[in-house]
Order: C-alpha cells, then sequence, then structure tokens
C-alpha cells in the first residue's frame, strides 16, 4: 500500500516536471541568480531582458513554425540582414521616407525571402536544410551588394525610436515581442491553421489524406517566419541605429536553441510558441546573470551547450512519460 | 522541368527587384567587377599590382581595397583585386593565380596571421615582391616588406586617453574583441601597458562583445545593472564603443563615464563631434595602401625597400575631429 502511495506521488513529480519542466528551470534559475546577483531580481533588470531578448525571440517564433512543420530555417540572420539594411536605407538622413514605408519595404523583403524558401521546399521538394542554407549565403550577398559592404548610418530618430523609445515605461521592442507573441499563440492555439501545420509536421501524409493543403501550410510558415525576422531585423537596427549588412551572424541557432529547449521536435509536429519564449526567457537570464557576475562569454557558451542537451533530455523524459 | 523555370524566374525576379530597388550603388559595383575581370589580360609595358584581401565584408577592408584601386588608377598601375572572404587558403590559392597569370606585384593583406605564410613564400619562389598590408603575418621572412600600423600603439592611445580623463585612478570595465586575433591580442597589449603604469587604475570587468554593437549593448546594460560604479569604458574597436555609449546614455550616465573606441568609422566620428565618445583611434586607410602599392612597385622595378613601413595611428578628440570627416 505504502510503496503504491509512493509510485503515484513520484509519478505524479514526474509529470510535473515532465510537463512544466522549463518553467520550473527558468524560476529555479532567476531564484538562484536573485540570490548571488543583488541588483538582479529588480523591475529595471526584468526590463533589460525582456528588451534583450525581444529581437531573438521575434525570430524564433518564426523558426518554432518552421520547425513544427518539420521544417528547418537556417536563413534567419542573413534574410534578417537583409531586411534591416533595407529597411534603413529608406530612413536615413540623406534618403528619407515616411517611416511606414521603411518598415513596409523591409517586411516585405523578409516576407520574399521566406516566401523563396517555402517555394523551395514546399513546391521543389529541396530539403529545408539546403534551400535555407542556399538563402542564408543569398540573402547575406544581396545584403553586401546592396550597401557595398557598408553599414547603413545617420538613421532618423523616429526609426532608431522604435528601438530606443518607451511607451509609458515600456520600452517599444517589448510591445512588438508581445503582440508577435498573442498572435502567434492565437494563431496556433486557436485556429485550425495551427492545428494544420502541426499535422503537416506530425505527419505529412495523414495530412494530405484528410484534405490539408501540406504545400501551401509548408509555404506559408517559410513565409511567416521570414516577416518576423524582417520584424526582428527593425528592431535590431534600430536599437543599435545602423544597418549593418553583416549583423545577425548565428542568430538562428539562438533561434533554434530557444525553440529545442522549448520542447520543440525537429522531426516536426511538436512545440508551442509559449515554449519557445520561456526557451529565449532562459536564454536571455543566463547571459544577463552571467554578465552581471562577471563570467567569461567563452563560458556561458559552454553553459547554453550544457543547457540545449539537458532541455532535449528532458523533453525525452516527457514523452516516455506519455 | 516547367517547375525548375518557374523557381529560376522567380529568385531572378527577386534578385533584380533588389538590385534595381538598390539604384545607382548596384550598378556600380556590378561595373566593379566587369573591370577587373578585364585588367587580367594586362598589356607588357603596364605594371600590374594584383591585391588580395583578407574579408571584402569587413569596412575597413573595404576602405584599403578602393584607395588601392584609386590609387592604381592614378598611377596608371594595372589593379587585379580578389576578395578572400575570411579564409587563409582561399588567399593562397588567389596568390597561385597571381603567379600563374605573371603578375609584376603582390599586395597581401592576411587573414590569417600563419595560414597566409605559403602566400608569401609561394611569391617568393616565383620571384614575385610581396608587401604585406595592414594585417600581419607571423613569419615574414618571405614577404618583401610589411605596411601596417601597430594595434599595441592603438591600445595604447585610447587607455592613455581613458587615464588622463579620470585623473589616473578608478575602476574601468574593457570590452575586447573576439580573443585569438592579432588585432584584439595587440589591443589588449596596448592597454596593458599603459595600466602598468597606473596602479590605481582597477579593470573591474573585461570581457569579448566580438565587434558587435548589439553584443556591446546588452554587456553595457547588464553592467550598469549591478549598480557598481564603472568611471570609464574602453572598447576595443568603435562599434562596440558606440554599443556601450548607448546603453550608458539610455541610463542617463553619459556625463559620468567616458568611452573610448578605436578604428574611427563614421558613426564614431560624428559622435566624438556631438560629444558622445570621448575618442577614437584612427588608422589610416589610405596612407597604409598606398604605401604598400609603392613599395610593391618599386621592388617590382628592383629598387632598394625597406622590411617594415610603419603608419602611425592619430587620436581623434573633438579638438581634431574635422580633420578626420
Amino acid at each position: 500500500m505504502n510503496t503504491k502511495k509512493g509510485q503515484k506521488g513520484k509519478d505524479i513529480f514526474g509529470k510535473i516536471l515532465g510537463k512544466y519542466g522549463i518553467y520550473v528551470a527558468l524560476i529555479l534559475m532567476v531564484a538562484v541568480l536573485a540570490i548571488i546577483t543583488p541588483s538582479f531580481f529588480n523591475t529595471q533588470n526584468f526590463i533589460n531582458v525582456l528588451r534583450q531578448i525581444s529581437i531573438k525571440a521575434v525570430m524564433a517564433i518564426g523558426v518554432t513554425i518552421v520547425i513544427m512543420t518539420g521544417g528547418i530555417d537556417l536563413s534567419v540572420g542573413s534574410v534578417l540582414a537583409l531586411s534591416a539594411v533595407i529597411a534603413t536605407s529608406f530612413s536615413t538622413s540623406d534618403n528619407p521616407h515616411p517611416l511606414a514605408i521603411s518598415l513596409l519595404l523591409g517586411i516585405l523583403v523578409g516576407l520574399v525571402c521566406g516566401a523563396v524558401n517555402g517555394f523551395c521546399v514546399a513546391w521543389l521538394k529541396v530539403a529545408a536544410f539546403i534551400a535555407t542554407l542556399a538563402m542564408t549565403t543569398a540573402a547575406r550577398g544581396l545584403a553586401m551588394i546592396y550597401t557595398n559592404g557598408r553599414p547603413v548610418i545617420n538613421i532618423l530618430p523616429e526609426y532608431t525610436n522604435i528601438g530606443n523609445g518607451f511607451v509609458g515605461a515600456v520600452p517599444i521592442p517589448i510591445i512588438v515581442m508581445v503582440v508577435v507573441i498573442v498572435i502567434a499563440v492565437y494563431l496556433m492555439e486557436f485556429t485550425k491553421y495551427g492545428r494544420y501545420i502541426r499535422a503537416v509536421g506530425g505527419n505529412e501524409q495523414a495530412a494530405l489524406v484528410s484534405g490539408i493543403n501540406v504545400k501551401l501550410i509548408k509555404f506559408s510558415a517559410y513565409a511567416i517566419a521570414g516577416a518576423t525576422c524582417a520584424i526582428a531585423g527593425i528592431l535590431l537596427s534600430a536599437r543599435t541605429m545602423t544597418g549593418q549588412p553583416a549583423s545577425g551572424e548565428g542568430y538562428e541557432l539562438d533561434a533554434i536553441a530557444a525553440a529545442v529547449i522549448g520542447g520543440a521536435s525537429l522531426s516536426g509536429g511538436v512545440g508551442t510558441i509559449s515554449g519557445t519564449v520561456v526557451g529565449m526567457l532562459i536564454l536571455g537570464v543566463l547571459t544577463n546573470g552571467l554578465d552581471m557576475l562577471g563570467v567569461s562569454s567563452y563560458y556561458q557558451q559552454v553553459i547554453k551547450g550544457v543547457i540545449i542537451v539537458a532541455a532535449v533530455l528532458l523533453d525525452r523524459k516527457k514523452h516516455s512519460n506519455e | 522541368m516547367k517547375k525548375r523555370c518557374l523557381a529560376g524566374l522567380l529568385s531572378a525576379i527577386m534578385v533584380f527587384g533588389l538590385l534595381a530597388g538598390c539604384g545607382s550603388s548596384g550598378t556600380e559595383e556590378k561595373t566593379e567587377g566587369e573591370s577587373t575581370t578585364k585588367e587580367e589580360a594586362g598589356d607588357k609595358d603596364q605594371i600590374t599590382v594584383a591585391c588580395t584581401w583578407q574579408d571584402l565584408a569587413n569596412e575597413y577592408i573595404m576602405q584599403l581595397a578602393e584607395v588601392a584601386e584609386a590609387y592604381c588608377e592614378e598611377k596608371g598601375y594595372q589593379y587585379v583585386s580578389a576578395d578572400g572572404q575570411g579564409d587563409a587558403d582561399n588567399q593562397v590559392s588567389q596568390v597561385e593565380n597571381f603567379i600563374t597569370q605573371g603578375v609584376d606585384a603582390i599586395v597581401l593583406n592576411p587573414y590569417d596571421k600563419d595560414g597566409c605564410i605559403p602566400c608569401a613564400q609561394k611569391a617568393a619562389e616565383a620571384g614575385i615582391p610581396i608587401v604585406v598590408v595592414c594585417t600581419q603575418l607571423s613569419d615574414l621572412s618571405s614577404a618583401t616588406a610589411f605596411v601596417g600600423s601597430n594595434d599595441v600603439e592603438a591600445g595604447e592611445i585610447e587607455m592613455q586617453m581613458v587615464a588622463d580623463a579620470i585623473d589616473g585612478k578608478g575602476d574601468i570595465a574593457v570590452i575586447l574583441g573576439p580573443t585569438g586575433i592579432s588585432a584584439q591580442a595587440d589591443r589588449s597589449q596596448g592597454i596593458q601597458n599603459i595600466l602598468d603604469k597606473y596602479p590605481d587604475i582597477n579593470v573591474i570587468y573585461e570581457e569579448s562583445a566580438n565587434w558587435d554593437r548589439a553584443e556591446a549593448m546588452t554587456l553595457m546594460e547588464n553592467w550598469l545593472q549591478t549598480g557598481k560604479t564603472i568611471n570609464a569604458v574602453v572598447a576595443q574597436n568603435d562599434e562596440m564603443a558606440i554599443g556601450a555609449y548607448n546603453a550608458i546614455a539610455a541610463a542617463g550616465k553619459q556625463k559620468d563615464i567616458p568611452v573610448v573606441g578605436i578604428d574611427a568609422i563614421a558613426d564614431a566620428l560624428k559622435s566624438v563631434e556631438e560629444g558622445g565618445l570621448l575618442c577614437t583611434v584612427f588608422q589610416n586607410a589610405k596612407a597604409q595602401s598606398e604605401t604598400a602599392i609603392d613599395v610593391a612597385v618599386q621592388a617590382a622595378k628592383g629598387e632598394k625597400v625597406d622590411d617594415w613601413y610603419d603608419v602611425p595611428f592619430e587620436l581623434v578628440t573633438s579638438d581634431n575631429v574635422g580633420d578626420y570627416k
């Protein structure tokens, strides 16, 4: 009797850890950092962390949707840079245009790059890894050609305000991030579209048989990812007050890492927007805390690696529980 | 087949759309590319100078290349250019190609101080003078000459400026370039040389932000958040200096924490002029590139040249920033 009860308790604990593992991990991390770093636990620092992760979080949301279809998008960093240089170039003191034009052009460029990725993957059946790898180098090259290898500077204040301004006490990048999260959560959790995305990633054949337009769904996922990269590019260039053709390098790794930490499976069908956001928070809190402790970025990279593997192991445990 | 054509068409439309969008800068780029290939033929009397650049995606290297091209045109030399794209192997192949083409002189801007040594050896074996510019080779014995600036000096200049600004005492933060490359190591050495003279200056934070503005900004915000007093920030390039400055300005502390950088990029000059960054350090791309070509051509004509040409770094403050714009 006793042993049975103990067994049951352990099961519940295992289930909680399995289901909410990353949330528990985040809370633990915050608690530890709050104890060892006096200035960590306060509103100002939380605002800092949220603003610091906002750019990559927006991008990671697009990547998560692609991953949920069973695909991958390696081109996000390059598409970010291309969108950023094009958007900024229409908002400089030498080439001033209304802000809306810069932003729309930037987002359009991201959307087109994403659409090309999606077209190659969905209709031409190019492996996602290859198609988006091709876009990685092509978009980077186009960003270099467009700017002649030089950063875009003298950006107008209304543009840089997007990265550095506030609404009330809340930085604009955080607001943008929250809006993107809300839209994405609605789309993925409360609409047919979200179910279709998961269905395509979970079992493409079954999705096809049940009448889902698999190609269109895949295409749309890459297009959305392209658009989120563009938004991230606009935020980054506004925050740093320059459009740099070399920016965003390596961002795809952080985006994929956040999705994986958040429970997305690279074989598709599984993943949540909220998980990815928490994954990004874990990475952001880690950088913030370790910077404040004066830990070298080289150690930080190693710790990041350990966390990614730990998250995957935790995830596997969750599935074996189910 | 039909699908492939469609894909080709789609990507072509995308590329042209972008090129058209960027107007004049895009077309200029194209003609530059063409002229480079045309010149490869070269005629007998004209001196041909071939340059391999470590990475033309780097703004400073781009400047060197532009100066070299303009200077060759001015002097009536044939200019051949190759982009190493951040890979020593590429540069070795490029030098081999130059040798096959029978160019008169080679200018090498090495990406890697060890990996590019074969470039110099191959040129020496072929009897073609090779001048190393801007970045170093760990073994210069096969090279004709080195033309460049000493990064140790840049570190010394910026650190001295900070030491004076804070009256030789206080707590500072140092933002490093990516560790393991010579510019970072040398600039750190220079900073240390000055710190040795000021025992009352403590480095309380020292971390890499990989030459990147956004990374430096995040780093600075996190340091400021600790509430520790930071009296000055020494960044090893301007991008990071501007990132740190932006974070400091957002916290309203720009009057209390002087920030310095190196490279004198356009944004930094603007900032120095507006009273933002305390100083930057100018590396003379024009002098480096022109001297390298002069030395290469002299050597090709059989004239005697020195082993080492130093192009000094120059301090840029609000007093003299006008001269550099």
